[in-house]
């Protein structure tokens, strides 16, 4: 069949028309006219895109990037600036430095597990979830990432600002439930990305993440325990779940 | 009742230790038998049965390990067992075009001889409380050739096997799918090969270092 192809004004976008088999559709349509035209009709365009197969062979399918990909990538980006912002303005640590070679190995964590869960998350082929399930995801893991910010916060203000405080016992928020508040938000946040995201690459970067957080959360509440037994007018440590309600 | 509990560890382990050797001889028994009778060809076919089942019962191992039945780390455990199973299941069996191949022979032989050795080593010493000075020579001098030999079949296999897992596209899971994943056996075993070359200096590098251990104690005692 023949085509024309005209604005509304009338005027006549491809000269000559388009041939289109019978059995076109409007994603043929689009392509031919962007073809042509080598402007681009509305929908995600290829960098070079390739003439036509017309309907003989495979059905020449476009790389679509759906919002979920999009919003995955501003999530993970907020997570890692929110946690760079932390160490320059929230975080007090005890020691001014760590040894370098913790550089080498935090890089190869984060560099392979974050560029294992991009690969997935962003595939030609990814095969998004529903609508409400990234929603609820995120807005889920938005939610932890506040609430994660709070928890640092609150750890802050436990040490003084010469940085001397020893061991204190975290008080509020979700704190006075759990002990390693902070890495309950941190799982559930990424538990969050995941939920929108649906990757088994990502869930594996969660349980890897939650099982570290957890072997330094049973550290912690061992420690805090220990230091706060209740003895010499020291408060007694309650009984809190580790870090995971209400798992563990 | 303690003492019941490790009278009963002791019996499992017996009957567990001689249960595998009695297996490993016969795949040893088998495999020779067939090199004799006819090639290397027919080793696999004829060895199969015993083979899988020994092998794959090695996976108490591990178990023993973990629930502290026997004192051996799931460290030293784990990668051990992991490599023989993934040669034995993912290869061998997986892929008949291999098992025609004169390193199966090889294979087979390094295995057989040393299960034969360790098991009959352990089994004395849960039956009888110890094991005689030259089995224990042995168990930490053999491995000196055998390991070589047999590490360097595995890879072989592996290598050789290359082309029919790329070929077949068995195991292997293609996007899109709903989970958003995907595994392509060709690339994992070439990683697996890959972890050959830091993982054999190492586990050999440990043997030896138990060897010097176990051997200049049996010499003070």
């Amino acid at each position: 069949m023949k085509v024309t192809v005209v604005s509304r004004s009338g005027r006549e976008i491809v000269k000559g028309g388009i041939e289109l088999s019978d059995s076109a559709t409007v994603a043929d349509l689009q392509e031919a006219i962007h073809w042509r035209t080598k402007k681009f009709y509305p929908s995600r365009q290829l960098p070079n895109p390739s003439p036509p197969t017309g309907n003989k062979g495979e059905t020449h399918s476009e790389r679509v990037i759906h919002p979920v990909q999009t919003y995955a990538l501003y999530y993970w980006c907020l997570h890692y600036s929110k946690r760079i912002l932390e160490t320059f303005f929230v975080h007090r640590f005890s020691h001014a430095t760590s040894p370098l070679s913790n550089v080498f190995r935090n890089c190869a964590y984060y560099w392979t597990l974050g560029s294992y869960v991009a690969y997935y998350v962003n595939h030609p082929l990814y095969t998004p979830v529903s609508d409400l399930q990234m929603k609820i995801g995120f807005g889920f893991g938005i939610l932890c990432q506040v609430s994660n910010l709070y928890c640092h916060i609150l750890l802050r203000n436990l040490r003084s600002p010469d940085g001397n405080g020893g061991y204190q016992i975290p008080r509020g928020f979700l704190f006075n439930i759990v002990t390693c508040a902070n890495y309950t938000t941190e799982i559930y946040q990424w538990l969050g990305f995941n939920i929108a995201t649906q990757t088994v690459a990502g869930y594996i970067f969660l349980v890897v993440a939650a099982s570290i957080m957890t072997n330094w959360a049973i550290a912690k509440h061992r420690r805090l325990k220990k230091l706060f037994d209740g003895k010499e007018g020291k408060p007694k440590y309650r009984h809190r779940w580790v870090i995971l309600p209400p798992f563990f | 009742m303690a003492s019941f509990l490790s009278l009963l560890r002791r019996f499992y382990l017996t009957v567990y230790n001689w249960t595998l050797f009695a297996g490993w001889f016969q795949v040893l028994y088998l495999v020779l038998k067939t090199l004799n009778e006819s090639s290397h060809e027919n080793v696999y076919n004829a060895a199969e049965k015993p083979l899988l089942l020994a092998q794959t019962a090695a996976v108490l191992e591990i178990l023993h390990g973990l629930v502290g039945l026997v004192r051996s780390p799931v460290t030293a455990t784990l990668p051990q067992i992991s490599s023989r199973l993934f040669v034995t299941w993912g290869i061998l069996w997986s892929f008949p075009e291999t098992r025609s191949h004169v390193l199966v022979s090889s294979l087979l032989i390094s295995w057989s001889i040393t299960e034969i050795i360790r098991y009959s080593f352990f089994g004395l010493k849960e039956a009888f409380g110890f094991a005689p000075s030259w089995l224990l020579w042995l168990r930490y001098s053999t491995f000196i050739v055998l390991y070589p030999t047999g590490i360097t079949s595995e890879v072989g296999l592996i290598y050789i096997a290359l082309k029919y897992i790329k070929e077949s596209e068995k195991y292997c899971i293609r996007m899109p799918n709903k989970w958003n994943f995907s595994f392509d056996y060709f690339y994992a075993s070439i990683l697996v090969l890959g972890i050959y070359v830091p993982g054999s200096p190492h586990l050999y590098g440990y043997m030896l270092a138990q060897r010097k251990k176990a051997l200049s104690k049996s010499k003070r005692e």
